[in-house]
């Protein structure tokens, strides 16, 4: 009996989840000419700049120190001479100061503390060497990793996820990395669980990555306290709340973390970052990256932090057809983009080309209360009478019916036979509610 | 290049209403070739004028309201063949005209269209007939041919009018039941052409089991109660058709599955009740009206747990 | 409302700006049940008419000395003399009329319209113009009935004022001259109407 979730469905089942034109492509490097990295990359305060034009820095070397409580310092993901400090409007609200540097090619790497192998580096020093070493939540949130690995200590931690789920529409880069470098996952996983002094490890993938399953098996044989789920493959199981709940069958206590019930979950991209980070002492400077879509190669690349999309979209052969939209992420929740001139960043997991005629969407008719939606929440939200409520205005109403659980997975919106903006209009609803302090 | 920037999903499911709409209307090809097949030419017309009125109507009244006009989603060709199933082959060509008038313009686009109808319309608008014409629409003849091998004599020249095979349901075959060879409205005689029409719904997703089987079931049970013969009971009258065709109808069912199974035991109920107790033979269709009207009440009392939170008692 | 002081604005006023059934919605419950055919409305209308009339001058010319505490007490009084008067004069000249109306007839006592306007315009008003406003809401009153009742009859009955005016094969439509027919065509009808009254607002609204 697999593992799994209530409520969920099958996106884009008719063409393999969008996947198949770019599972099992090698991982692939990309080295840029120039970079442009985001200091606003992860949830927190941007970071302050710390270098200025003119200065030559090399590879891994710290250009932005972190501001705040939950800051993480950014890295040089190329050496070379800093070519400006430049803001600009990437797809955040806000404009992003951007540290621009023109690569030499060198790759000279900066002066690298590891602490050593994962297994005997100082436990107690494992969360600040993620925290210097940028890490943030690669999955796509960006929350600061060293954060996560720190709850407060009333709240004790049993059990750490490694999310190998990867169940959004068109990307396999996590697939891809589970099946070339399933030893450095488990490093990564058992260096969470050392640095958090935590027993019990669990690697969850979804049954249709059956071969990264058998990778990670192999790799997790022998250590100590971790094991591979397989869970059922439905969307959104790659979700927080719906991964937790399928590996063990907790659920997050509405309003609360996952801390709150003793579990903390990672990506399986971040795993390996903290597993160079420990072991190697190298900061993030680099993920890998699905670009698929109306592309003339689909691939996964290990692309450079800062690098353009458009660098990213070359490297992958160029647009096949003229491209009509062009996303971050996967078909679900991806973020269209208005130029491929913005950068790739920290939790950047997709990069998808859409040609003109995939670019429509269809307008928005009537809702003839058919149910799809409300089977397909996986939240159990009643999604039809939240739409009914945001479109009356009536947010404290729609607070009342659970309008803040909703993950905005999309699930509702996808499965709408009369193609309402379901997800956007409670996206926008909890953005108001938050604000307004409702 | 210009990059179209719009929220997500950015890639939606293939459904849509329209497809939805298509998929009910190839459901109820069975039952509208076994319909035509039974009752001849002149059930054919009935049909016909009855989608024709409905289309025309709702065409005519989006224009001269000047709302978007939405005949392209197949509703109103579903309305009208529904209603045009519910009546009499021997129905005079303007009772489908006026019904699918009826159904379109006072049920559904007066409140505001698809989505917004209270109640199903061609459900309403044959009540509505029922009470107007009452005469028209309880004479029921034999059909003129009859479907399988049967020792049912079709009605000929001299046909004589009888009510609906649930006056005596006794009377009639089980064999007969099924295939249609019985007296009754277009659409709801031949039983395994409506199951036929069930499955290939349930096969592509269209609605889910619970209503007609719940609904149906519930009719089962208080049939066995009372020590009735429980297959000829769930064959008889508009049953199948109701409970397959008009109770699963999205717009005037409750939202939640707790609801929709209340809903389906509703309907059950009062059609058994209005079958043992009522003045009227056929109960099928108040039974489903009377639901309708409750659907936003049970949608107000049932819920379900949110995810992450404490099952809150009402 | 700008006041109308005339006779004449004042008795147009109850026909069309206030009519009672279409505009100010009162007295629904005897509209439903008298406007089975247009007979029945033209005389459950002149019944009212003559009520309102009569009561709307006694009670101006008894305005300044009923008191206030008792007005409506007072003013059902009146009423109910002038209905039993009515009654009376139905049932021996026109039979077939009391038999048809009913038990309606001494319901006017209790129509919203005649102790409406009782209250809101005789007892503030002269009896000259208590006389118009009784005069015109009972026309407007009776105009109403006689459309909705022709409407009824016509379809559920296939004659208007009795006489046939569809052939033998006309088939009526029973629902029309029942009471949920009543309802649904008095809604339509107040649907368009409204309809009719807006797009004239609107259009003397883009002139101004």
């Amino acid at each position: 009996m697999r593992l799994s979730f209530k409520g969920g469905i099958h996106p884009l089942k008719e063409m393999h989840e969008g996947k198949n034109r770019s599972k099992h492509q090698p991982i692939r490097d990309l080295v840029p000419g120039k970079v442009s990295i985001p200091t606003d990359m992860h949830i927190g305060a941007p970071s302050a700049p710390c270098v200025a034009k003119g200065d030559r820095v090399k590879l891994g070397q710290v250009i932005a120190t972190p501001v705040g409580g939950i800051g993480i310092p950014v890295h040089a993901s190329v050496s070379g001479e800093v070519t400006g400090i430049v803001v600009r409007q990437l797809l955040n609200k806000k404009p992003s100061t951007c540290i621009e540097i023109a690569n030499d090619n060198q790759d000279e790497w900066e002066q690298l503390s590891p602490l050593g192998d994962v297994e005997t580096a100082p436990a107690d020093r494992i969360v600040q060497q993620v925290k210097d070493a940028g890490i943030c939540g690669m999955g796509g949130a960006c929350f600061p990793t060293h954060i996560k690995m720190s709850p407060p200590p009333d709240k004790k931690v049993d059990t750490v996820i490694l999310n190998g789920a990867e169940c959004e529409t068109f990307l396999t880069a996590d697939h891809q990395l589970m099946l070339e470098q399933p030893g450095l996952i488990v490093d990564g996983l058992r260096a969470i669980m050392r640095g958090m002094g935590v027993e019990k490890g669990v690697i969850a993938i979804e049954d249709n990555k059956m071969d990264a399953v058998k990778a990670m098996t192999d790799a997790a044989s022998g250590r100590e306290g971790v094991s591979v789920a397989v869970m059922k493959t439905k969307y959104p199981q790659g979700g927080e709340k719906q991964l937790i709940e399928a590996v063990t069958k907790r659920q997050v206590p509405s309003g609360g973390l996952p801390s709150d019930i003793g579990v903390a979950v990672f990506n399986v991209g971040t795993a390996a970052a903290i597993a160079e980070a420990v072991a190697l002492g190298k900061p993030l400077i680099s993920r890998i990256t699905t670009v698929t879509g109306a592309v003339n190669t689909p691939s996964n690349i290990r692309l450079r932090i800062g690098t353009s999309f458009q660098d990213a979209i070359d490297f992958a052969g160029g647009t096949s057809e003229e491209p009509g939209k062009v996303f971050a992420g996967g078909s679900m929740t991806g973020i269209a983009i208005p130029n491929t001139g913005v950068s790739v960043t920290k939790a950047n997991n997709g990069i998808v080309v859409l040609g003109k005629k995939d670019a429509v969407t269809p307008e928005p008719t009537s809702c003839i209360r058919c149910g799809r939606c409300v089977d397909a929440c996986p939240v159990m939200l009643n999604p039809q009478r939240l739409k009914v409520l945001c479109d009356m205005g009536d947010l404290s109403g729609a607070k009342k019916e659970h309008v803040m659980d909703c993950i905005v997975c999309a699930s509702c919106s996808y499965v709408c036979p009369a193609k309402l903006e379901l997800s956007p209009t409670f996206k926008e609803a909890k953005e108001k509610i938050t604000a307004r302090r409702i | 290049m210009s990059l179209r920037l719009s929220t997500g999903p950015h890639l939606l499911h293939k459904e849509s209403t329209q497809t939805l709409m298509l998929d009910v209307i190839i459901a109820l090809v069975p039952t509208t070739a076994a319909g035509i097949y039974l009752f001849g030419s002149k059930a054919a017309w009935v049909l016909a004028v009855a989608v024709v009125s409905a289309v025309l109507c709702e065409y005519l009244f989006q224009k001269l309201s000047k709302r978007p006009v939405r005949v392209m989603d197949l509703s109103a060709v579903v309305t009208g063949l529904i209603l045009g199933l519910n009546l009499p082959a021997e129905a005079p060509l303007w009772l489908p005209a006026i019904g699918s008038a009826i159904a379109v313009i006072l049920v559904k686009e007066l409140f505001g269209g698809i989505g917004h109808n209270f109640m199903n319309p061609a459900l309403l608008a044959r009540g509505i007939l029922l009470a107007s014409w009452p005469a028209r629409m309880s004479v029921y003849f034999m059909p003129v041919r009859v479907l399988g091998s049967t020792s049912v004599v079709p009605a000929g020249a001299d046909a004589v009018s009888a009510a609906t095979a649930l006056i005596r349901p006794q009377g009639y075959e089980v064999y007969d039941l099924l295939m249609g060879n019985i007296p009754g409205t277009i659409g709801e005689v031949c039983k395994i052409a409506i199951l036929i029409g069930f499955l290939y719904m349930l096969f592509v997703g269209t609605i889910k089991w619970h209503i007609p089987v719940i609904f149906v079931g519930t009719v089962a049970l208080f049939t066995w109660l009372i020590g009735g013969d429980l297959l000829k009971a769930v064959l008889s009258g508009g049953l199948l058709f109701g409970a397959v065709f008009m109770a699963t109808d999205y717009v005037i069912n409750p939202m939640l599955r707790i609801g929709q199974v209340i809903f389906a035991v509703g309907c059950g109920v009062l059609v058994s009740v209005i079958r043992m107790s009522g003045s009227y033979p056929e109960g099928v269709t108040y039974a489903i009206l009377l639901m309708n009207i409750l659907t936003p009440l049970i949608d107000r009392l049932t819920s379900r747990r949110v995810y992450g939170t404490v099952k809150q008692h009402a | 409302m700008p006041k109308k002081t005339t006779f004449r604005g004042v008795f147009i006023n109850g026909i069309l700006n206030e009519n009672p059934i279409f505009r100010l919605v009162l007295g629904v419950c005897p509209t439903l049940a008298a406007t089975t055919s247009a007979t029945n409305g033209l005389g459950m209308g002149l019944a009212a008419t003559f009520v309102l009339l009569g009561s709307n001058i006694v009670i101006s010319l008894l305005r300044n000395l009923i008191p206030d505490k008792v007005r409506i007490p007072a003013f059902i009084v009146v009423i109910s003399t002038f209905v039993t008067i009515v009654q009376m004069l139905i049932q021996a000249f026109v039979p077939a009329l009391y038999e048809a109306l009913g038990l309606f007839i001494p319901l006017i006592v209790v129509n919203c319209i005649i102790l409406a306007r009782a209250e809101a315009f005789a007892a503030k008003n002269t009896v000259f113009h208590s006389a118009a406003d009784g005069l015109g809401m009972g026309l407007g009153f009776t105009a109403a009935l006689i459309l909705i009742g022709s409407i009824r009859e016509l379809i559920g009955s296939g004659s208007i004022f009795g006489n046939a005016v569809f052939g033998a094969t006309f088939e009526p439509m029973l629902l029309a001259v029942m009471a949920p027919g009543g309802f649904i065509l008095f809604g339509l009808i107040l649907g368009i109407i409204n309809s009719i009254v807006n797009r004239i607002g609107s259009r003397k609204g883009a002139q101004a």
